[in-house]
């Protein structure tokens, strides 16, 4: 076990590691802006400068040279060293910024360079409140600047791509968006322009930034400099609440943030996992933040003469109910975009009616994935359907089955637009939860509006088998922030006042999750399906079913999902 | 000094006309240190010619002035894939133009003298990267290379020894920073010139991640030397610390700039007043940077008796550099020729490291602002201060180039930036 000194405290490792990874891995600080632990390091920013020394080794002795004190003598590097690209040795003694004059003057006197051509706009700009340059500014920076001149002028709001604009003035080159294209979406895309304080990123000549990555440049950027198309100027950081949740558009299950105000979600980013998506996610998955709040089926809707007239909850549970019971034969269609609770509770709940075993049809384009995030599997819970034992079936015996069936029940699954049946299979016989309008909604006879990834509790399996969960993150109309205590919460809502007006009670939709509208119906039809919460739900399948053995949110939370396959197994049918 | 340099007879550019024909060369001992090397290889092992260049005390003459054999002795032993010799002929720094002439007078003997450093490090090919402002200059050594290719000099299993080796022209594309040597392998790489991180240095992974070795022009001209007349003749020429021929580029207010050869160590007065025929009009010396923009300039009263050596321009507080010498006369405005050195490293920082390029332009704003009148005293304890702010800070050593000229122009030269600063009215209250 190697030894390093850091300001005095010994620590101990046994990965080679760099000096920076290794303070920061202990919950220290050290200023940095172009180190990224996932790219390579070109120590460029020179902002983590340290003082490093190693100890004198008597190779006759073979000992450590003392002083007169009896302590080590230490031969210092004789200029600062950056510590993102410094090699931890046995031995090494390291300075920060918390015991060095010189380190403490070093960072500052980067911070002064880099301000000096900085645009002062944090007041308009979308990084302000989550920047790294602002933090370690108020940090570690010089109280003001001596820089009396003109600043360097660069291009702005330059439309680099379709989703990611650049202004060229806030950059200050640490080059991680340019080593993002090479190393990780590996496209290429970017190189930095012009020499010296003249430098941006920019696309060859002709070329747009349409890395299907591209939106990770925004993450990654240490500045405002790389601001996403559809999100700058929606809102403050300050003034969202961050929600952990999973990419619901796609089998691979990308770990995410959802960031909501007002009961809308306005942007979704990536969340470290290293099991799934490292620190990245597709451009894909962030643009579904549309149809997590827009296009909501809003009230349950039954259709009249050929037109879709809302109605109330108790009018559609009866609706339900009774076209339930009427029917001789039901063709019972889960879905592999619902979550595991629903499609157990739906399976369940036809079940105990005795009416019919439910089936899904999965969502898969193949060829549409790339071998990095995006796999062929278009829907987020294929496999966890399987695993509850759906069973799993294709367009052509699913169409024979619903001609032969007098009454469709579909899960949240819009099995017209993506070609599955045709509306005219459904007419007349259908009924459907679902939580956006769709080609499928339009074709059916009830809508029941349910609950998405982003209000619900849910709990989904990806490609890999790793069962992850999301946390509702806005309110519907039957749900409240402070009751709910499956809602996350934001930093306003622990800490605002009444005279924080952020609180809105706009945007909520009037939904349910399936496996609720299900236990009422059950309760209706006295088949004696009955649950409290999604939790209850998720105990139950754990205790039923093998493959879900042992799994709970609390887990599924702390261990960043859980493995429910062993590596390279598949569910099969 | 008891040193005739009337008598001198030039050994890196001696006085034969059409030398740069590969038959003339021949004619007059070309290529023989070569063969000799190639056709006795149980003498001349690779380590022996490595240890006879290291022991004649050859140190590289673009400026960093690190012994040459000991740095060929840092290649690690041959795995069987390729090698580089990186042959840098970027000179691009103001003042210095001395590899040009080898590239138009004696091009074989750096190719001979690559050629000899390619055997002793088993190199599998030599680039030749030239600046892109030398055109000319490129087109004479691909001819050069050519006639070396016909004449069977390079290429497979040459005359016979089971040696091979290739050699190609590189041009650069108009940036300074690709002189410095990580940044030129980025270059020739065909990436944009950014200095790399050290460690690892070349001799472990170089271009295209391969061992390679980075070696001045005039560095290896002057190898077919050193085997021609024995490592320690060569060690006797010039200086002790520092010796063999050198190419001093004179420039500036003298009657006769240009490039001189002479031993290392000539005094900067004998080069002046003798060899270049004084200063034009006859007037005083008020400045002199030694060797090349980026070196400490010396004032032209601190001159007396320093040499063109190592050791003797740091006791004198400069550096050798690249012998580019630049004189500058009592009617030099120092204010004037620190602003246009300033803009040159703003111009030419790649911008990689913070301190370089924010560091460049700030130097460059504050001493246009001094030179328009606009200055204060406090400007120029800013302008030391921003030099601090950049030494010793970034990944390669363009941020000191540019900040020694203006803080050793300042310290040594203050009456000039005094005389251009405003003293603020209050100051005198």
């Amino acid at each position: 076990m190697a030894e390093i000194f850091i300001d005095n405290k010994r620590f101990e490792y046994d990965q080679p590691t760099k000096v920076l990874q290794f303070i920061l891995d202990q919950g220290l600080d050290l200023p940095h802006f172009c180190y990224h632990p996932a790219l390579s390091i070109p120590a460029n920013c020179r902002q983590c400068y340290v003082e490093a020394g190693l100890p004198v080794f008597d190779r006759e002795k073979n000992a450590y040279e003392l002083d007169a004190n009896g302590d080590r003598v230490i031969r210092w590097f004789p200029k600062l060293q950056t510590a993102c690209s410094l090699d931890a040795t046995d031995g090494m003694v390291i300075k920060t910024h918390v015991t060095s004059e010189l380190v403490r003057r070093g960072q500052k006197d980067v911070l002064e360079f880099i301000l000096i051509n900085h645009p002062l706009d944090c007041p308009i700009c979308d990084q302000a409140g989550e920047c790294p340059l602002q933090e370690q500014t108020y940090k570690y920076g010089p109280e003001g600047s001596r820089f009396e001149h003109k600043k360097v002028h660069k291009p702005k709001r330059i439309q680099l791509g379709p989703r990611v604009v650049l202004d060229a003035e806030r950059c200050i080159n640490c080059t991680r968006c340019v080593r993002f294209t090479q190393e990780i979406s590996k496209t290429h895309q970017l190189t930095i322009v012009q020499r010296g304080d003249n430098n941006y990123p920019m696309t060859a000549p002709g070329h747009v930034f349409d890395d299907p990555y591209s939106m990770n440049t925004v993450d990654i950027c240490p500045v405002g400099a790389l601001t996403a198309s559809d999100f700058r100027f929606k809102a403050r950081v300050w003034e969202m609440a961050s929600t952990p949740s999973i990419d619901l558009t796609n089998g691979k299950g990308c770990s995410v943030d959802l960031w909501t105000r007002d009961n809308l979600v306005l942007r979704i980013t990536p969340r470290f996992n290293p099991a799934v998506n490292g620190h990245w996610m597709p451009d894909s998955g962030r643009a579904a933040f549309a149809t997590l709040n827009h296009d909501r089926v809003d009230k349950p809707l039954v259709r009249l003469d050929g037109e879709a007239i809302p109605t109330s909850w108790n009018n559609a549970l009866l609706t339900f109910t009774e076209r339930v019971t009427a029917a001789n034969r039901i063709a019972v269609v889960g879905s592999p975009h619902a979550s595991t609770e629903d499609n157990y509770v739906f399976k369940r709940f036809f079940e105990a009616a005795g009416k019919g075993a439910a089936v899904f049809v999965p969502h898969v384009i193949p060829g549409s994935g790339d071998g990095f995030l995006l796999s062929d599997d278009q829907a987020p819970n294929a496999t966890g359907a399987r695993l509850l034992g759906l069973a799993e079936t294709q367009a052509a015996a699913l169409a024979a089955e619903v001609t032969a069936a007098d009454l469709v029940v579909v899960l949240n699954d819009d099995l017209v637009g993506r070609g599955v049946l045709r509306a005219e299979d459904l007419a007349g016989k259908t009924i459907t939860f679902a939580s956006n309008h769709n080609a499928t909604t339009a074709a059916a006879d009830l809508v029941v509006p349910v609950t998405n990834g982003a209000e619900h509790v849910g709990t989904y399996v990806n490609v890999d088998g790793r069962a992850q969960r999301t946390i509702p993150a806005k309110e519907t109309s039957r749900t409240d922030r402070r009751l709910n205590l499956e809602m996350s919460s934001g930093r306003l809502d622990t800490f605002g006042t009444r005279f924080d007006n952020w609180v809105s009670d706009l945007n909520r939709i009037d939904c349910v999750p399936a496996w609720e509208f299900l236990t009422e119906a059950s309760q209706e039809l006295g088949t004696g399906l009955y649950y409290e919460s999604a939790r209850d739900v998720l105990a139950e399948i754990a205790a039923r079913i093998d493959a879900f053995a042992g799994i709970s949110y609390e887990r599924m939370d702390d261990e960043r999902g859980i493995a429910l396959l062993a590596t390279n197994e598949t569910v099969s049918a | 000094m008891s040193f005739d340099w009337k008598t001198y007879q030039p050994l890196l550019i001696p006085n034969i006309p059409g030398l740069a024909d590969i038959k003339v060369y021949e004619q007059h001992g070309g290529y023989v240190q070569y063969k000799k090397v190639l056709g006795d290889q149980t003498t001349w092992t690779p380590e022996a010619v490595t240890n006879e260049v290291k022991s004649s005390g050859l140190r590289g003459r673009g400026g960093a002035g690190f012994n040459t054999g000991l740095k060929w002795s840092f290649m690690p032993k041959p795995d069987g894939g390729p090698r580089y010799i990186a042959a840098n002929g970027d000179e691009s720094e103001p003042g210095t133009f001395k590899d040009r002439t080898i590239f138009e007078f004696n091009p074989h003997s750096f190719i001979e003298g690559a050629l000899i450093a390619a055997y002793a490090m088993r190199i599998t090919a030599v680039y030749v990267y030239i600046r892109g402002e030398y055109r000319s200059w490129i087109r004479m050594m691909e001819k050069a290379i050519a006639d070396a290719y016909a004449a069977g000099h390079i290429g497979k299993n040459i005359h016979g020894s089971g040696f091979s080796t290739d050699m190609y022209v590189h041009s650069g594309a108009g940036a300074y920073i690709c002189g410095e040597e990580s940044s030129l392998m980025e270059s020739l790489e065909g990436k944009r010139g950014y200095p790399r991180v050290k460690p690892p240095f070349p001799a472990q992974r170089g271009l295209w991640g391969r061992p390679t070795t980075i070696n001045n022009i005039e560095t290896l001209a002057n190898v077919p030397l050193i085997l021609r007349i024995g490592a320690e003749a060569y060690s006797q020429i010039g200086a002790k610390t520092h010796p063999g021929p050198l190419l001093y580029g004179i420039s500036g207010h003298v009657n006769k700039p240009g490039v001189y050869e002479f031993p290392s160590g000539m005094p900067i007065e004998t080069l002046i007043h003798e060899v270049c025929g004084g200063v034009k009009g006859g007037k005083k010396v008020k400045a002199v940077i030694p060797g090349g923009s980026s070196t400490p300039p010396l004032r032209g009263d601190q001159l007396a008796g320093v040499c063109m050596d190592s050791d003797s321009l740091r006791t004198a507080g400069s550096m050798l550099g690249t012998a580019g010498m630049v004189v500058m006369d009592e009617d030099t405005d120092l204010v004037d020729v620190l602003t246009r050195i300033a803009h040159f490293y703003h111009h030419e920082s790649c911008g990689q490291c913070t301190p370089c390029r924010e560091g460049t332009g700030w130097l460059e704003k504050t001493l246009k602002k001094i030179r328009r009148g606009d200055g204060t005293p406090r400007d120029l304890e800013l302008l030391l201060d921003i030099c601090t702010q950049m030494e010793g800070r970034t990944i390669c050593a363009l941020a000191d180039a540019a900040a020694w000229p203006v803080r050793y122009t300042i310290t040594r030269f203050r009456e000039d930036f005094e005389a251009r600063v405003k003293t603020p009215v209050h100051a005198h209250a």
